[in-house]
């Protein structure tokens, strides 16, 4: 009688923890690009701008303002940046490498790093960076993010799978040639699931129940409660 | 939870496309930016501090680890959060330096702008830089740069490739790593959970437990256990690092316990129980690792409970103490119970008869433990029932029936045995003097069928409730006299009053002197009712086969129950004859009297003439044996 | 005796999944039970003419006599006569349902099963009004309960001053909880209800022709104790507090109050 919960209902806390780490990072990253944004669609301004003091600056006082203002030399760690930067795209020359590791298996990426590379061209490379995030993208649209069964299991059946829990999974993605657009936001609710969950701490006995969030199509009592007790007491009807 | 992690489709590793890696990415701007920032300039740093700061920090946690392979586990949770706080602040001092540097770059924009556009300007200048440098006093000029050179060029794009490669390098080295901790993770999960839907297959009630993720918890205790039993039951089922099942005993005892029951007959012990076997063999199997936890609570409380039935029935003779119950059966038998552990060999030394000779052992050994599992049973049964109202009192808490219906049984077959061999004995002595007393039978062991339930309950319930029903026999007998039989019933309970064992002797027989003595409680009393009875049932007997021999004489019973007769009919030549029967032996002895002494009182007989006395014993045992019959004895006395 | 409550609405959407609960927190599969509950009202003022006649005869026996006695004319009340019935009582659902239905009254429908209302057993609940301004948030009572004579059961009620006013069926699942009763259960009316209803039915229709009372189909949960003694007012909160134990228990499943008072006054006006 005791049902398992599945362990997804055991991490709310985390998930919103880490959901609003990430949109933090994206207000950041946000912020990052529009300045970048700035820079470079006033690149030829600046590039071509030459700043220095007006006579009413008081370059005595304020020299070292001055010197952050009209900075000449980058800070040592953007320095530093633009060295790995270098180093990393000239160093050696440009590589990759077609390796013939098991697509079956997923090799750590030390592993890789060790494999021997031949080096390619800048053209290649451009190529492959203009292939990469199509292909990417059409691959990720051939997963089904959302929904209870992997493709897999769809493919070889979903009534084979063996899930362990008492009620049906629904299986409320689409067939696999779905092409649309998967966004984060309906799987997500599409996978909202009745999850009810026992824990029982030994030694106190107790017993709590959780209930996952409520289903907002389901029916409500018509009828109030004193009515109906009313009715059982006097057989008056509501 | 079969899902699968479906590897075919995971990112091609070759796609990466890689750069140098570098061994140690060099920190020294890094610290130097940080110092920066916290003493503002270089020029109050100097040697000693920056020792101090690297002496501290290989303090706190050695030096950095840099290869995120390499940083695994191993790390205590405190060890993991310095770290983890020592990353965050560098985050924000990352955050807060960029932000620095925006401000002055905006800072700068805005004061070029003042000149031009002072109110728009203004608004965008930090406070300070307001305080310090008065609107428009930057200037600025567009001049016409010159072209930066091919090698300033390739040396941008060579940054901005090695950024780039590098930034895909390291995302793809994320997502590889982050593959391949789910599939590791995916794998073991399945591992845990289908190993955990072996286990609940097999019928162990698991709950899931929230506190913990990657746990679940099974019982091993039956629900109906005591209570503190019952909680010791819980187990926890851990998941290992890679999906292995690792059974958490929690309050479980380790190792292997059980009851062990010894019979002991007089001083020796002959038998012994032995452990139930286990029949996995791979010990380290989890559902062995069950097994042996949940008989390990069974023989716990089974032990626990014993003792309270142990101390309550210590009126009977039971003893407690420390390691062991001591349970006197019968006469020379006695139970010995203790909780042993079951992996010790040295306990197979008591050991050394036939299992034919243990029968008793462990036949009293399984039904202890029957016994237990069907309390629990009635306590289910009790607890679904309506409650009755509350009440101040507290409810009783009445022990098991463990030990009592076997003792019940020891006691029974003991009682029954001593009676068999006096009835054996005494028909002995019967058969031996000619009587032909019809054998009498023996139904063993009767359970007094209680009208069953509505709904009648299962057949294994009515079973065992019987045996915990007053254990019974019969004997069963036909007397001489025509159409006259005996009943002997010897009851034993041990559970409910009367307690111990009872007889009830009846006899149905149309002569009026046979009464039935009813219920008697002791042995002593059962067996003198039986002489009794059967003294009566001989007397008659003589009277029917002497009538023949001498017509018109009759021995009429005077005192039947004393087993005194008086030959009548020849006046003042009465003769008296007394017949007494024991255990051991039959005796007639005949008389002479005077019609007065004949009837009166056969007790107070006046031994006048000793020389008329005619005897005639039967006594099996001893050998002695008339050498004529009772019936030639009876005759040639009666003539 | 005493009879503290909390009850509990049940939509009917989370009636399967509190079964499951409730059988996992008292570790017991549910008894399923019916009960007739047959409601009658007091007509005449207590004292009036409470004779002995009529069908008491069977009661006196009982002895139950003189407590039933007593609780019938301590005022004008409601009172309830429940009888349990087993799932097969019912007619037999099928297209011959009609049939048996529309035969007469006297005509046994002669199926197995078939139901025999002369040996319907019943037992008479009478309840007291729930104790006003009680501080503790249970709902607490006076109760009693007696057996009363199998069949029909309206001409000892009349004798006593009582005339049935209508009657339904629970249906419902029990379970034990230490001392707690709890029963989640639903009000089924009779088919086509004709409130005119003068007497209790000799027949039972079939199950499925039984209509909820609630059209949403929700449940009550009500949990109950007894206490013999309510004077003493140990044991009373005693038994409070292992409703209010249950109550945090079942808290995040179902919300355990107390009862509007009004909505169990059996006081008939």
């Amino acid at each position: 009688m005791v049902r398992n919960s599945s362990p997804m209902s055991l991490l709310p806390s985390h998930t919103n923890t880490r959901s609003s780490l990430q949109s933090q990072a994206t207000i950041i990253s946000n912020n990052l690009v529009s300045v970048s944004e700035h820079l470079s669609d006033h690149r030829d301004l600046l590039s071509s701008l030459v700043a220095y003091p007006g006579p009413d600056y008081p370059g005595r006082t304020q020299a070292g303002i001055l010197e952050q203002l009209l900075r000449t030399k980058l800070d040592p760690r953007v320095e530093d940046w633009v060295a790995r930067g270098r180093a990393a795209g000239s160093g050696s020359t440009p590589a990759s490498a077609f390796t013939t590791s098991d697509a079956a298996s997923v090799p750590a990426p030390s592993a890789l790093a060790a494999n021997d590379f031949k080096p390619l061209s800048d053209a290649e490379l451009a190529e492959l960076w203009a292939w990469a995030p199509v292909e990417a993208n059409q691959e990720a649209r051939r997963r089904n993010w959302g929904g209870n069964f992997t493709l897999e299991e769809r493919e070889a059946g979903i009534e084979n799978v063996v899930t362990g829990l008492k009620r049906q999974l629904e299986d409320d993605e689409g067939d696999e040639e779905d092409e649309e657009e998967e966004g984060d936001g309906d799987a997500e609710g599409e996978d909202e699931m009745e999850i009810v969950g026992v824990r029982r701490r030994s030694g106190a006995g107790t017993v709590e129940f959780d209930v996952a969030a409520p289903h907002h199509h389901k029916a409500e009592p018509v009828v109030p409660l004193p009515e109906i007790l009313r009715y059982m007491t006097t057989g008056r009807m509501p | 939870m079969g899902i699968a992690p479906s590897h075919g489709r995971l990112l091609h590793p070759s796609l990466r496309v890689t750069a140098e890696k570098k061994d140690q990415p060099d920190t020294l701007p890094v610290e130097i930016a940080q110092i920066n920032e916290q003493w503002g300039s270089f020029r109050d740093v100097n040697e000693d501090i920056l020792q101090a700061k690297i002496a501290q920090e290989q303090e706190q946690n050695g030096a950095p680890p840099s290869d995120e392979e390499a940083e695994e586990t191993d790390l205590d949770t405190a060890e993991r959060r310095d770290r983890l706080y020592k990353k965050r602040n560098e985050i924000i001092q990352f955050a807060a330096q960029s932000h620095t540097e925006a401000m002055f770059a905006l800072d700068f924009v805005s004061l070029l702008l003042s000149k031009h556009a002072p109110r728009q300007a203004e608004t965008s200048m930090s406070p300070f830089l307001k305080q310090v440098a008065p609107l428009g006093s930057l200037n600025g000029e567009v001049v016409n740069p010159p072209a930066k050179s091919e090698a300033a060029l390739n040396d941008i794009a060579t940054v901005s490739r090695g950024w780039r490669i590098q930034n895909f390098n390291s995302a793809s080295s994320k997502l590889l790593d982050a593959a391949s901790r789910l599939d590791s993770e995916v794998t073991a999960e399945s591992r845990y959970w289908n190993e955990v839907l072996a286990v609940k297959a097999k019928g162990w009630k698991i709950a899931g437990c929230h506190k913990i993720v990657k746990h679940s918890e099974f019982s091993t205790a039956s629900l109906e256990a005591t209570p503190i039993f019952r909680d010791r039951g819980l187990a926890s089922l851990r998941r290992s690092a890679d999906g292995a099942l690792l059974l958490d005993k929690g309050l479980i005892p380790a190792g292997s316990r059980f009851v062990r029951v010894r019979v002991k007959e007089g001083s020796n012990i002959s038998s012994s129980s032995r452990p139930s076997e286990q029949n996995s063999s791979n010990p380290d199997s989890v559902e062995y690792q069950i097994l042996q936890a949940r008989d390990s609570v069974f023989e716990e409380e089974l032990y626990h409970e014993l003792v309270r039935e142990a101390r309550a029935m210590a009126p009977s003779g039971v003893t407690v103490r420390q390691d062991h119950i001591r349970v006197p059966a019968s006469d020379d038998l006695e139970i010995l119970l203790d909780l042993v552990d079951s992996n010790d060999e040295s306990l197979g030394c008591g050991r050394n008869s036939s299992d034919s000779e243990n029968l008793l052992a462990d036949g009293l050994a399984h039904s202890i433990r029957i016994l237990l599992a069907f309390a629990h049973r009635q306590n289910l049964h009790r607890r679904t029932q309506i409650p009755s109202p509350l009440t101040g009192k507290k409810r009783p808490n009445p022990e098991y029936p463990l030990l009592r219906p076997a003792l019940a049984y020891f006691q029974h077959l003991s009682y029954v045995r001593r009676l068999e061999s006096f009835l054996r004995d005494i028909y002995g002595v019967l058969h031996k003097a000619g009587l032909e007393t019809p054998d009498f039978t023996i139904s063993s062991f009767i359970n007094e069928s209680k009208n069953p339930g509505h709904p009648a309950p299962p057949t294994l319930e009515v079973l065992l409730q019987n045996s915990l029903s007053p254990v019974k026999s019969v004997f069963r007998g036909d007397l001489l006299s025509s159409g006259s039989s005996f009943e002997i019933t010897v009851r034993t309970t041990l559970l409910a009053p009367p307690l111990g064992t009872a007889y009830k002797v009846t006899v149905n027989s149309p002569a009026p002197d046979f009464k039935s003595p009813g219920p008697l409680g002791l042995r002593e009393e059962v067996e003198a009712a039986i002489i009794h009875i059967l003294l009566l049932d001989v007397r008659p007997a003589d009277e029917d086969q002497k009538a023949t021999p001498a017509e018109g004489h009759f021995w009429e019973p005077v005192y039947p129950h004393l087993g005194e007769l008086v030959l009548a009919g020849q006046p003042r030549k009465y003769k008296k004859m007394k017949v007494s029967l024991s255990r051991h032996e039959l005796s007639l002895s005949v008389h002479r009297v005077r019609k007065f002494d004949a009837l009166g009182h056969g007790g107070q007989e006046p031994e006048s003439q000793p020389s008329r006395l005619h005897v005639w014993i039967c006594n099996p045992s001893e050998g002695t044996t008339a050498e004529s019959s009772l019936i030639d004895f009876v005759s040639s006395q009666t003539s | 005796m005493h009879e503290l409550l909390l009850f509990a609405s049940v939509p009917q959407h989370q009636h399967h999944e509190l079964l499951q609960q409730l059988a996992g927190l008292t570790a017991m599969q549910p008894r399923h039970a019916l009960e007739r509950r047959l409601i009658f009202k007091a007509y005449r003022k207590p004292g009036l003419g409470a004779s002995r006649t009529g069908g008491s005869q069977d009661l006196q026996a009982s002895g139950d006599l003189q407590r039933v006695t007593k609780m019938l004319n301590g005022g004008m009340f409601y009172t309830q006569v429940v009888g349990p019935v087993a799932e097969n009582d019912f007619s037999p659902s099928g297209p011959d349902a009609d049939v048996q239905m529309s035969g007469t009254e006297g005509n046994s429908a002669g199926s197995a099963g078939a139901y025999d209302y002369e040996q319907q057993p019943w037992r008479l609940e009478f309840r007291d009004v729930p104790e006003a301004g009680t501080r503790s948030a249970v709902t607490a009572r006076v109760m009693a309960t007696a057996a009363l004579p199998c069949g029909d059961v309206v001409p000892a009620m009349n004798a006593w001053g009582y005339h049935f006013v209508t009657e339904y069926v629970v249906e419902g699942d029990m379970f034990t909880y230490g001392d707690i009763v709890l029963f989640l259960h639903r009000v089924l009316h009779y088919p086509s209800t004709s409130l005119e209803d003068k007497e209790p039915r000799k027949h039972l229709p079939a199950l499925s022709e039984m209509s909820v009372m609630e059209k949403s189909g929700s449940y009550v949960l009500q949990a109950s104790m007894t206490v013999l003694d309510g004077s003493n007012q140990e044991t009373m909160k005693t038994a409070s507090r292992h409703l209010f134990a249950l109550r945090e228990k079942l808290r995040s499943a179902v919300k355990l109050e107390m009862a509007d008072r009004l909505s169990l006054d059996t006081r008939a006006k």
